[in-house]
């Protein structure tokens, strides 16, 4: 009886030998399949990257490298440049070309800052990883533990508060909140430098550059946090209130565990992994929100670069950046999906 | 069953001032020519960066252009693309989750595919290169902007209508003869208002915050009046005193449509989850 019982809980799970082979099939083609949603997402890019400035009306060589570009130009350069991109033969072939050049790590030329699209960006990229990443972690952190206090108390005075206050700052957008703060504390207090990211020729090392890149990141970082708490904070309460009721709380309850240890331990840990997963998810999001605050503060990233290569008109390196912003944005929610599925076993099984 | 969720909205504090801040800021849109007396690109006679007075409530700009009147229409290109935006993503998102819902099969998986691919685009980044280009003007704003906001609505709509589809009067609906139209039109639709509603306000949301990054990047329609190109335009002027009838005004007007927006949905999102509904508090089961 009790043999029974167990072989067919069993063949619920995973099933004889060839129920496995098929398990292990069909995962195999959820997997690739949901890789492939990226794979066609990165492709789109690519081919709205290949075809938009060839869309634009007139000479499609002054839409990709832009007028002000062209001013500048010897007629070697430029017949070099029509080679290299292909631009004398079929859409097919540019396409080709321009893939291949991809493939090699050339981004193009930017002609604003003479160098080549990939290496202007690497410059710039750094503090922006800086900045999104602080802004992840700090933003997750406050929102589990307000999350946590807030849903414990539900209906009571700091939950009303919290949440109010709260939904109120995610209203803001990013790049006014960082209007704001930019204002209030660099202008009229003064408290807090107008622009950089770190104190020009300073020749500061060690700890004194440390503090130094903090003072200047602390307001473009306050800026991202603050609207951005909101999404872990609301998804914890969520799953607070909701873990509240279940059983094992009211058991825990019972053999007599300190508020605390419940708070913490039972109902807290419980929302640790929806919020992990929707702060992978949010990285496009905060990415974005990086660019615009990097530029309220002339915060030397990649979004700073993105708006002024806007203004400059510089085309390649409007492109590069995104390129590359999107293989950042695409990988790291490749990654969550992929974390995710190892952490909860619960959505292994059941995708 | 369904009606209660609007009254819940109407009755929770967050969509009574959601509702309040939006209704305030569509009246001003509408009545923008008769809150004024000038235009939006009139260089009036007061000289540049006069302090608010009686006759500009607001003040003026570097090009003698009233502020007041400027933020009345950058409210009437806000809205019109939230509305605009809202009305067109909801619309594709019932027709292509609902019919993929109700046909299923592989029509169903090839939508399922296109929504999944979609979404895993980084929206802000495509809209951003396009704009650079073409430098969408209102209509083409909503157009670019639906075309990446509808899978999420979608995949939400397929989920619902493939509940609905179950319901009893569904299901007697089917055995009367009614055809997949007739069923989507009118037992599924009507069902589906709630939360239809919740995902078109997100839209109108993502909207408005779009339409004002794109602008305070630079990179719409030089042609529209805009909340993100006043606040572009006034960022450079901080050295001033006027920011603070300029550039605060500005932030404020939109975030206070951000807010009413994101409060309603709120509002509409615990009416929708039985889980987090206020009314019962401390008792589960029962009924």
């Amino acid at each position: 009886m009790e043999d029974l019982h167990k072989s067919t809980l069993e063949s619920q799970e995973v099933g004889w030998d060839g129920g496995r082979v098929v398990a292990a099939a069909k995962a195999f083609f959820r997997r690739s399949a949901f890789l492939s949603n990226y794979l066609i997402a990165f492709l789109l890019i690519l081919v709205l990257n290949f075809t938009l400035p060839r869309l634009m009306p007139g000479d499609p060589f002054q839409a990709i490298y832009g007028e002000e570009a062209l001013l500048a130009m010897t007629p070697q350069l430029k017949a070099q440049l029509v080679e290299r991109l292909a631009l004398d033969q079929s859409m097919g072939q540019q396409f080709l070309a321009y893939i291949l050049a991809l493939a090699g790590g050339d981004l193009g030329h930017s002609y604003y800052y003479n160098q080549p699209v990939l290496s202007v960006i690497l410059d710039f990229l750094p503090w922006t990883l800086l900045l999104t990443g602080s802004a992840l972690v700090l933003s997750t952190l406050l929102g589990l533990f307000l999350g946590i206090e807030s849903g414990f108390r539900r209906g009571r005075h700091l939950d009303k508060t919290l949440l109010a206050s709260l939904m109120f700052l995610n209203g803001f957008p990013d790049f006014f909140m960082g209007i704001v703060l930019l204002l209030i504390f660099g202008v009229v207090w003064g408290l807090i430098p107008l622009s950089g990211a770190l104190t020009p020729y300073s020749g500061l090392v060690g700890l004194p550059l440390a503090i130094d890149i903090l003072h200047h990141l602390i307001a473009p970082l306050a800026a991202l946090v603050l609207v951005r708490v909101t999404s872990a904070y609301l998804l914890t309460r969520n799953t607070m209130i909701t873990t509240l009721k279940e059983n094992f709380i009211l058991a825990a309850r019972a053999k007599g565990c300190s508020e605390g240890k419940i708070k913490y331990r039972h109902a807290g840990r419980n929302s640790l992994l929806p919020v992990v997963t929707a702060t992978g998810l949010s990285i496009p999001q905060m990415i974005t929100g990086a660019l615009f605050v990097e530029i309220v503060f002339s915060y030397p990233g990649v979004g700073l670069l993105l708006y002024n290569s806007l203004l400059t008109r510089d085309y390649p390196l409007i492109q590069g950046i995104l390129l590359m912003v999107t293989v950042v944005v695409l990988a790291a929610n490749l990654l969550v999906d992929l974390l995710y599925s190892r952490l909860d076993p619960r959505v292994s099984h059941a995708r | 069953m369904h009606v209660s969720v609007w009254r819940e909205v109407a009755r929770s504090n967050a969509g009574k001032a959601g509702l309040l801040l939006i209704g305030a800021m569509v009246l001003l849109a509408i009545f923008a020519p008769l809150l004024t007396p000038y235009g939006p690109r009139e260089n009036t006679t007061t000289p540049a960066f006069s302090r608010p007075s009686g006759d500009h409530w607001l003040g003026t700009n570097d090009a003698r252009q009233d502020i007041w009147t400027q933020l009345l229409y950058g409210a009437r290109t806000s809205l019109s693309v939230a509305f605009g935006v809202a009305l067109l993503s909801g619309f594709i998102s019932v027709l292509i989750g609902g019919t993929a819902a109700i046909f299923g099969g592989l029509y169903d998986r090839f939508w399922m595919r296109v929504v999944d691919a979609t979404i895993a685009i980084p929206d802000v980044i495509v809209i951003i290169l396009v704009a650079a280009y073409l430098r969408p003007n209102v209509f083409f704003m909503i157009l670019l902007l639906s075309a990446l906001s509808w899978p999420g609505g979608a995949r939400v709509i397929r989920a619902q209508t493939l509940t609905l589809k179950e319901r009893m009067h569904v299901s007697a609906a089917r055995t009367f003869g009614a055809g997949p139209s007739h069923l989507l039109l009118r037992h599924i639709i009507p069902d589906l208002g709630p939360i239809l509603v919740a995902t078109m306000i997100q839209d109108a949301r993502r909207a408005v915050f779009m339409e004002a990054g794109l602008s305070f990047l630079g990179i719409s329609d030089p042609s529209v009046m805009s909340w993100g190109k006043m606040m572009q335009y006034a960022r450079v002027f901080t050295y001033l005193e006027v920011w603070k009838w300029w550039l605060l005004p500005t932030g404020i007007a939109l975030s206070i449509t951000l807010i009413g927006l994101s409060f309603i949905g709120f509002a509409l999102e615990s009416a929708l989850d039985p889980r987090l509904r206020e009314r019962e508090v401390g008792h589960d089961g029962g009924i």
